[in-house]
C-alpha cells in the first residue's frame, strides 16, 4: 500500500474516485448477470429491471467523469496518481458500454421471453461464463494493479472469440430451417455478439490496468513503454 | 476555538460572510491600485487571490487588516470593508485589536529572535494574559493545531531561528492562531518553501479552515486550485472574476481569466 499524501484531501478524492469505479463495476456485473438470467429463465420482469437500472450506471459514469476532472483541476496529479485518474475515467467509459450491452441483452431476452421457448438459448451460457470471467479478471487487474493478469486477458479473449464464432455458425445454420423462429434466432445472434464485445471491452480494461500499474502501453499490440518510459 | 478574543474589536454577527468588501477603491498617492472591488469572504472557507504582479491582490489583502495604513500617501478613496459586520475604518475601531482578529502570515517566515515558546506566547502576552498555565496551554494547543508540536515539544525554549523554513512558517501560523483570530490573511505563504513544506502548510490550511476564515494571495495557481474554495482573479486593480475555485479552473466565465490561468498572458 502506498503512503498517504501529505495533503490528505488528495487521498480523500482518490479514494472517492476509486470507490465509485468499483461501485459502477459491481452494478455493471450485476446488470449483466441478471440480463443473462432473464434470458435463460425467460424472466421478462427481471429483464425490465436491468433496463431500468442502467440509468444508475449512466449516472455513475457522469459522476466519475466529474470526480476525475475535479482531481485534475485541483491537484494536478502526476505519476501513479495521474494514471489512476486517467485509467478510472477510461474504465467508467468501458463499464458504461458493457452495461449498455447488458441492456441490449435484456431487451432481446424480453422479446424472446414473450414468445415460444428457444432451446438454442442454452448456447449463450458458456459465452456468458467466458465473458464474465474476462470482466471479473479485468476488474481484479484494476483493483490490485495486477499487470500480469491485465496482460493475460487478450489471449483469454481469443477463446471467447472462437466460441462466439462457433455459436454464430450454429445459430446461422438453424436460421435456414427456422420455421418462424428466425426473429428469435437473430436475437440470440445479437446477444452472442454483445457478449463477444463485452470480452473486448474487458480486454481494454485489462490493458488500461497494465498502464495503471506499470505505465506500459500494450494497446494495439504496442510493445514499447508508455510516455516517459524506456 | 474560533471565539472572538476577550475584548473583541468587532462584534460577531450571524452572516456567513466573515469579511464584506464593498465598492472598495484604494490609491497609492495618485496611482489607483484597486478599483471598485466588491466581494464577500465566506466564513470557514479559503479564498484565493490570484493575478499577475501589480494587479492589486496583495494590496487588497493588506486592506483587510489595514496594514496599508503604515504606508504614507495611501488611502481608501471609496467603499468600505466590514469584518463581521463592523466597518474597519470606523474611528472607534482599535487597529491593534483589528490585527489580532485579522491575523497575517507573510511571504517570508518572520519568527522573533526568541524561543519557540515565546514566539507563540507573544500575542497572548501583548493581549495582557499573565496566567502562566493559560499561556502554556494555549502555546501547546496552537503548536498542535499548526502540526508542529511533535517536532518542537522537546525544544520549546530553543531559538525559533534554528527551525527549518517550513517549520518557521508553521510557527508563524501557530503564533497567528494563538490569539484566535477570525480571519487569517496569507501573503504568498509558501513561496520560499520546498514542495514538502508547502504540502504541510497546505494541509494545515485545509484542517484549520474549519475554525478560521483564510485568504491567501498566491502566484502559484496550482496552489490556489488545491487549497481554496473560491478564487478571485485580479488584473490592473480590478477584480475580473470571483467564483468557486473549481469553476474558475475548469470553466472560467471571463476570457481574461481563461487567458491568465492557461498561461496566455501575464
Amino acid at each position: 500500500m502506498q503512503n498517504s499524501h501529505i495533503f490528505r484531501e488528495i487521498d480523500n478524492s482518490m479514494v472517492s474516485l476509486k470507490d465509485n469505479v468499483l461501485l459502477m463495476a459491481s452494478l455493471t456485473r450485476l446488470n449483466l448477470e441478471r440480463a443473462i438470467h432473464s434470458l435463460l429463465t425467460r424472466d421478462v420482469d427481471l429483464a425490465r429491471v436491468v433496463i431500468g437500472d442502467d440509468t444508475e450506471v449512466d449516472e455513475l459514469e457522469l459522476k466519475i467523469d466529474h470526480l476525475g476532472m475535479d482531481i485534475l483541476v485541483r491537484f494536478h496529479p502526476v505519476a501513479t496518481d495521474l494514471r489512476l485518474v486517467i485509467t478510472s475515467m477510461k474504465m467508467a467509459c468501458n463499464l458504461e458500454r458493457i452495461s449498455d450491452h447488458a441492456v441490449n441483452i435484456a431487451k432481446r431476452a424480453k422479446k424472446i421471453g414473450k414468445s415460444t421457448e428457444m432451446v438454442e438459448a442454452s448456447v449463450i451460457e458458456p459465452l456468458y461464463s467466458m465473458a464474465e470471467k474476462l470482466l471479473r479478471d479485468a476488474l481484479l487487474a484494476y483493483t490490485d494493479a495486477n499487470s500480469d493478469l491485465g496482460e493475460s486477458l487478450k489471449s483469454a479473449d481469443a477463446g471467447l472469440d472462437k466460441a462466439h464464432k462457433e455459436v454464430i455458425a450454429l445459430l446461422s445454420s438453424r436460421l435456414e430451417n427456422s420455421d418462424g423462429r428466425a426473429e428469435n434466432l437473430l436475437h440470440l445472434i445479437f446477444i452472442a455478439r454483445s457478449l463477444e464485445r463485452i470480452g473486448d471491452l474487458a480486454v481494454n480494461i485489462g490493458e488500461d490496468s497494465v498502464f495503471l500499474s506499470e505505465a506500459r502501453v500494450i494497446r494495439h499490440d504496442r510493445k514499447a513503454s508508455g510516455p516517459g518510459g524506456n | 476555538m474560533n471565539d472572538l478574543v476577550d475584548k473583541p474589536s468587532v462584534a460577531p454577527t450571524t452572516t456567513a460572510a466573515a469579511v464584506e468588501i464593498r465598492n472598495l477603491s484604494f490609491s497609492y498617492g495618485s496611482s489607483q491600485a484597486l478599483k471598485d472591488i466588491t466581494l464577500d469572504l465566506t466564513e470557514n472557507e479559503v479564498t484565493a487571490f490570484i493575478g499577475p504582479s501589480g494587479c492589486g491582490k496583495s494590496t487588497l489583502l493588506r486592506c483587510i487588516n489595514r496594514m496599508n495604513d503604515e504606508i504614507i500617501g495611501t488611502r481608501v478613496t471609496q467603499g468600505e470593508i466590514l469584518v463581521k459586520g463592523v466597518n474597519i475604518h470606523h474611528p472607534s475601531v482599535d487597529v491593534v485589536k483589528l490585527r489580532r482578529d485579522v491575523g497575517m502570515v507573510f511571504q517570508k517566515s518572520n519568527p522573533f529572535p526568541s524561543s519557540i515558546f515565546e514566539n507563540v506566547a507573544f500575542g497572548l502576552r501583548m493581549r495582557g494574559e499573565r496566567n502562566k498555565s493559560v499561556i502554556a496551554q494555549t502555546v501547546e494547543e496552537s503548536l498542535k493545531a499548526a502540526a508542529l508540536w511533535d517536532e518542537v515539544k522537546d525544544r520549546l525554549h530553543e531559538s525559533a531561528l534554528g527551525l527549518s523554513g517550513g517549520q518557521q512558517q508553521r510557527l508563524c501560523i501557530a503564533r497567528t492562531i494563538a490569539v484566535k483570530p477570525l480571519v487569517v490573511l496569507m501573503d504568498e505563504p509558501c513561496s520560499a518553501l520546498d514542495p514538502i513544506a508547502t504540502a504541510k502548510v497546505e494541509e494545515l490550511i485545509w484542517q484549520l479552515k474549519h475554525h478560521y476564515t483564510f485568504v491567501i494571495v498566491t502566484h502559484n495557481m496550482q496552489q490556489a486550485a488545491r487549497v481554496s474554495d473560491r478564487t478571485a482573479f485580479f488584473y490592473m486593480g480590478e477584480m475580473v472574476e470571483f467564483s468557486a475555485t473549481k469553476r474558475i479552473f475548469s470553466n472560467p466565465r471571463v476570457r481574461k481569466t481563461e487567458e491568465y490561468i492557461t498561461g496566455r498572458f501575464g
